[in-house]
């Protein structure tokens, strides 16, 4: 029981639609692990019960010795689990630099009583949030500390991308689940996406969960790799071990394969 | 240039002043002196709406004065042909007024310059054409020296209309008036000295505008901050001055003006900072003015047999009774907030509205009568010692609404910056997000709503101690609906804006009462023109104002202006 990230038999069923069937799922610390999946095969839906969006109907969610389940997001953020999202959501009306401030949110304390009467406390906590989210956002070198003043919305693409990974690792994770970071960049960008998701790794010492769709980004930057479909995992393994499984290319492929797995 | 651009425009302006005409509007003000022996507020209403109406158009044209001479030319004729042909039906006998009630022979008299009907029809030709020919210079003109006229004619404006109050204001501080005023307008001498100064002030401010902001940015940042707080400090003391300055009615005004102040910065943090779109503020108004009358009313069922002591003076005096009131706001206002934590925007605003309502109806029902007094209400209310401090006077309860607003600004300044206040921003901006950030969104609805609440029942308890008694209907759902209005004119999340939207929502149609009917008329037109011209309120936030202008001029935004709020 070393892992970091420990599901089992998770699942998740909406109406109908089961769409997460008993997935048993881990993440090491340090670990970088690649989901991977066709669209509708539960990716994003795993991602929302690991981080409390969504109870699960069945299983078992560990994480560093807290049980996860029945835990609400703010406070499974505070034991230590960030994620970003599929479609990038910034707080828009806020400045770059504030993003990264919410972040250090579950790490602060200060109420009302420290804002009305600014005690020295609540100085000093200001003072320790402002230097932990510029060390956030300088973890991207020049792209984002000279904009810290600028509004979210008034970003460049790529930029939102990496101020929503700064505003995650503001709040001091051990794990961080990245819902497609690669999605509407271009190669060049994709290329910096592998190298900083190592730096995350090496440099910060998180364990990563990401999905996406772009498989030379799953290739560069994945530990191991697991595949999702209909909800369910359908192979697990090295890059190559996975891109070779039958099951898998029928996913991604055809009907006939994954229609012969219902 | 084409015609037809100028047709549309012209025949706006026509209608809109033989409008303005039938419903009497413009005879009633012709009453009003502008510029005494000279010009009467009714053709000074008319010529407005010539001159905007050009304005306008010619801005949006290549050749500007042509088409001002054009829309004006337009306007004018359309309203003579509309004028000669009353004057024509009533002179073949036809009774006009059975339908137009206010075509008044006076109307007429108006319409045609006090000449004959053949004459000044010819005159009002003249006179618009006149007003759309300067309209169509000004657009051409510079900007700063347009920027100057149209400052120097509009405060001008404001000087006359404002003689009510200014000549007492003026009057209160020994100077001398005869110059200025006459028989309720302006004196010709008195016009010529009020355009030129506010033209020459305007335009040295304006010239000096470059060389002021060069001064603002080398500023080092100490120095801004003691200018920061030195303009506070001023604005306080002017805030503190007032009224007396004003005289006793507009302190009055003033004091309605505070508790809008004190209930709009409440609102403002459950709305501007959290985001929780509530639409039955008025239940903490209520609720502050109901305990507050049960604390300290002699008539309260609390006053007993064995309290007789206390009889003569309530249970309890305001002061005393002031924090019990405030904390039961807060519980009641966590209390209202819980059950609608789950929901969010339009289903928010709904259920907050029949939160609202179910205050006041319980206020009503028979079975909270006994203590709330039902229809008949809570009665003498005392005033808070000392007994020479008297609350009824509006110049006294003015500066404890004034303190307790300071208050309340303070507070919603400090949090605003504060961890709170991000957790709120970014609770507005995207709940779900603000989750995932581990912040506690069930736990800083709660905190919004109860200090919202906390705040607005202050504002209850000085409406009681104001008026001396309460009745359920001064707590219907207008209250709530004006409150939000004070803070979206001027400006959500904005604490100036909270000042400014109070003074012109509440104020204005206060100082308007001498314009009779016509009151609500102009204070909707004036609503509707900010919401158009200025969506982001009089004094925004200035985050909001980039948000609503993004893509805009940002240049034309004084992002550099940073100063206490």
């Amino acid at each position: 029981m070393s892992h970091l990230l420990e599901l089992e038999g998770v699942s998740k069923r909406f109406g109908g639609v089961q769409a997460v069937d008993s997935v048993d799922f881990f993440a090491d610390p340090g670990e970088i692990v690649g989901v991977i999946g066709p669209n509708g095969a539960g990716k994003t839906t795993l991602f929302n019960i690991v981080t409390g969006f969504y109870s699960p109907d069945a299983g078992k969610i560990n994480f560093d010795g807290h049980n996860l389940v029945g835990l609400k997001p703010n406070q499974i953020t505070r034991v230590g689990i960030s994620r970003t999202f599929q479609s990038v959501r910034l707080f828009a009306a806020m400045t770059v630099l504030e993003n990264a401030m919410v972040g250090q949110h579950t790490r602060t304390k200060a109420g009302i009583y420290g804002a009305l009467f600014n005690t020295r406390r609540t100085v000093n906590e200001e003072q320790k949030v402002h230097t932990s989210a510029i060390e956030s956002l300088s973890f991207f070198g020049e792209r984002l500390t000279p904009r810290i003043n600028s509004l979210a919305s008034e970003l460049a693409y790529a930029d939102r991308r990496r101020l929503e990974i700064a505003r995650a690792m503001a709040t001091e994770p051990q794990l961080l689940l990245l819902d497609e970071p690669a999605a509407g960049m271009n190669p060049a960008e994709k290329e910096g996406l592998i190298e900083l998701i190592g730096r995350l790794r090496d440099e910060k010492g998180y364990a990563i969960v990401l999905i996406e769709h772009d498989m030379p980004v799953i290739k560069g930057v994945s530990d191991r790799v697991v595949a999702l479909d209909y909800g369910k995992k359908i192979a697990e393994g090295s890059y190559d071990e996975v891109a070779a499984d039958p099951q898998v290319i029928a996913a991604y492929l055809g009907k006939a394969g994954s229609e012969e797995q219902q | 240039m084409n015609l037809r651009s100028a047709l549309k425009p012209g025949f706006v302006g026509g209608i809109v002043v033989v409008y303005l005409s039938a419903i009497g509007m413009v005879e009633r003000f012709q009453d009003r002196n502008v510029i005494t022996g000279l010009v009467g507020l009714g053709v000074v209403l008319m010529l407005v709406a010539f001159a905007i109406t050009s304005y306008t158009a010619a801005r949006k044209s290549d050749s500007s004065l042509l088409t001002g001479v054009a829309v004006g030319f337009i306007s004018g004729a359309f309203v003579a042909i509309v004028t000669m042909g009353f004057e024509g039906l009533i002179n073949a006998g036809l009774d006009v007024r059975g339908m137009f009630v206010s075509i008044t022979p006076g109307l007429l008299e108006t319409l045609e310059f006090g000449l004959n009907p053949v004459v000044g029809a010819f005159m009002m030709v003249v006179a618009s054409t006149a007003v759309g020919a300067v309209s169509g210079v000004l657009v051409g003109l510079e900007y700063h020296l347009r920027s100057a006229v149209v400052f120097a004619i509009g405060i001008t404006l404001l000087m006359s209309l404002g003689e009510p109050i200014l000549r007492v204001t003026l009057g209160n501080l020994q100077i001398p008036t005869g110059w200025l005023y006459e028989l309720g307008g302006l004196t010709i001498a008195g016009t010529i000295i009020v355009l030129a100064l506010a033209f020459g002030l305007r335009w040295w401010w304006m010239s000096r505008a470059d060389t002021r902001r060069e001064a603002a940015a080398q500023m080092p940042e100490a120095t801004r901050r003691t200018w920061g707080r030195a303009s506070l400090m001023a604005a306080i003391v002017a805030l503190v001055a007032l009224p007396w300055i004003v005289g006793p009615f507009v302190s009055d005004v003033l004091g309605t003006v505070g508790l809008y102040v004190l209930l709009g910065l409440g609102l403002n943090i459950v709305v501007g900072y959290a985001g929780l779109l509530d639409l039955g503020y008025v239940a903490f108004f209520a609720v502050g003015a109901y305990a507050a009358a049960i604390f300290t009313s002699p008539a309260s069922f609390l006053v007993t047999e064995e309290g007789q002591q206390f009889a003569e003076a309530g249970f309890t005096n305001l002061w005393v009774a002031l924090p019990f009131v405030v904390i039961i706001a807060v519980v009641i206002g966590a209390a209202i907030g819980a059950p609608v934590l789950r929901l969010r925007g339009d289903y928010l605003a709904i259920v907050t509205l029949g939160f609202g309502e179910i205050i006041r109806t319980l206020v009503l029902s028979d079975w909270l009568s006994p203590y709330l007094g039902g229809a008949q209400g809570l009665t003498r209310v005392p005033a808070a010692p000392p007994s020479s401090f008297d609350l009824r006077n509006p110049q006294h309860i003015y500066y404890l609404i004034l303190a307790f607003s300071l208050i309340a600004a303070y507070i919603s300044y400090r949090l605003v910056d504060s961890r709170v206040g991000r957790a709120w921003a970014a609770m507005r901006e995207d709940e779900d997000v603000a989750e995932a950030m581990g912040i506690s969104v069930v736990r800083y609805k709660l905190l919004a709503f109860a200090m919202g609440a906390g705040v607005g029942s202050l504002g209850g308890v000085f409406f009681a101690a104001k008026i001396g008694s309460i009745f359920p209907n001064s707590f219907g759902l207008q209250v709530s609906i004006n409150v939000l209005a004070v803070i979206i004119l001027g400006g959500i999340g904005s604490i100036p804006g909270v000042i400014v939207g109070a003074a012109a929502l509440v104020g204005l149609p206060e100082l308007l009462r001498e314009f009779g009917e016509f009151r609500l008329l102009i204070y909707g037109a004036i609503l509707i023109a900010i919401m158009i011209f200025r969506p982001e309120g009089l004094l925004p936030n200035k985050r909001r104002q980039r948000e609503l202008h993004e893509g805009q001029d940002l240049a034309a935004v004084d992002l550099t202006k940073e100063g206490p709020s």
